[in-house]
């Protein structure tokens, strides 16, 4: 005697399960960064990506929705929004990354990372696209 | 018909006789190793979690937020914090006390729950504490103005660089009897690398309180720089060579190798770099 009302129910349950704790995200979190809107806004996104396939970026770095041999010389940068710290020494905002990707040896003397002579526009519109990145 | 029922009714009762039986084996033999050093397995670490994270939010749920700026507050939050939670959670560049490392489940990185918990539920969590974790619940010894101060200090906790925590702390008037710094354990006799060992070991400095691990149950938050990849990385934090040897030297004294990183000493014994890093070392898949 089978029922085969069981097993469906079973699923909808697991499925049901995962729907209420993904629904928990609801409410902000505490820290939240109020320039990423500003930036995002001011700055394009798209003329970013252009920008790190032309500054040479991706010799370094493997760059989501930028094509480019694969390379692992620098971080990859695929999850830049979830990150708490740039460089481990400056807190994640736009504000800092944008200074981060202006010239990195002065906020960090021994970085490998080169000062690429970005201007500040050029800067603002990298961040923006890293910060845009999923 | 009736004996269908019959038959159903007491393959039910068999089966839950059996089930508590084999329960109560499990317990009374001591099968679950409740030990602090072997972690739950992903999956329970993973249920517990959502559990957790239920149970908080469906609490959390009704409670008011004040208005959480003002720089009294913030400085007030601040005093709180210094004096009843760094020593646990540690700080931007600041290690948690030596007995902190050791607790399981381990205390949580505040950046990292600053950035991804709502105000409300972290009000909830310092008011009614956690059971079975360690953290206490504050809602006899805090007025619950006083936990607001600590939320509204921990809004802008994550945007202190290590040099800003630090000279908030040095700014601070009130002097704390140093505690215990994470000073190494006494070297036993040293052997190479070793990849199991370092695997262990990496559940006793908290590592998995910041950084994303591959197989580390709860590794998931991105205060550091995620794990997976990092033995095909030829730099160490941008500035060292990528080798055990660096790796060892880097673990050890992050804050000399690059002062100011928000990566705290923690006061990891030669060994155990030397096992961590040879267990880093196995972490060549990128995500």
């Amino acid at each position: 005697m089978r029922e085969p009302g069981r097993t469906p129910l079973f699923l909808l349950a697991i499925l049901g399960l995962s729907g209420l704790v993904a629904c928990s995200d609801a409410k902000p979190p505490l820290t939240q960064d109020a320039s990423a809107a500003r930036l995002l806004t001011q700055a394009d996104p798209d003329r970013g990506r252009r920008l790190i396939a032309e500054k040479g970026c991706i010799a370094c770095h493997t760059v989501p929705q930028v094509r480019a041999p694969v390379s692992t010389v620098g971080p990859p940068l695929n999850d830049m929004r979830r990150r708490a710290y740039l460089s481990g020494l400056l807190p994640n905002t736009p504000v800092n990354l944008v200074q981060w990707l202006l010239d990195p040896p002065a906020v960090n003397p021994r970085t490998a990372m080169p000062n690429t002579g970005l201007s500040v526009a050029q800067a603002e519109d990298i961040a923006a696209f890293l910060i845009s990145l999923p | 018909m009736k004996s269908c029922i019959r038959v159903v009714v007491l393959t039910f009762a068999g089966l839950a006789m059996c089930g508590a039986l084999a329960a109560g084996l499990l317990v009374y033999t001591g099968w679950y190793d409740v030990s602090a050093t072997r972690p739950h397995t992903k999956l329970v670490h993973q249920l517990l979690d959502i559990g957790l994270a239920r149970s908080v939010a469906v609490r959390a749920e009704q409670i008011q937020e004040p208005d959480l700026s003002g720089e009294a507050r913030i400085k007030n939050g601040f005093e709180l914090f210094r004096t009843h939670c760094v020593q646990c959670h540690g700080a931007p560049g600041a290690a948690p006390a030596p007995y902190a490392l050791g607790l399981n489940p381990a205390p949580a990185s505040l950046v990292a729950s600053a950035r991804e918990r709502p105000a409300t539920e972290i009000f909830w969590i310092i008011r009614e504490g956690i059971k079975m974790t360690g953290m206490p619940a504050w809602k006899y010894r805090l007025t619950d103005t006083q936990m607001w101060d600590v939320v509204a200090f921990m809004r802008i906790l994550p945007t202190l660089s290590a040099v800003d925590y630090r000279q908030w702390d040095e700014n601070s008037t009130r002097r704390l009897p140093r505690s215990a710094s994470s000073a190494p354990a006494p070297a036993s006799t040293s052997r190479i690398g070793d990849v199991t060992a370092g695997r262990q070991a990496v559940e006793q400095y908290l590592c998995a309180t910041c950084h994303v691990i591959p197989d580390v149950a709860g590794a998931s938050h991105h205060v550091g720089p995620a794990l997976a990849g990092i033995a095909a990385q030829p730099f160490i934090a941008g500035v060292l060579p990528n080798n055990p040897e660096n790796m060892r030297l880097w673990l050890m004294a992050p804050t000399t190798i690059k002062p100011g990183t928000a990566m705290p000493d923690l006061g990891i014994s030669d060994q155990d770099a030397r096992d961590i890093a040879a267990f880093l070392t196995t972490l060549s898949d990128s995500p």
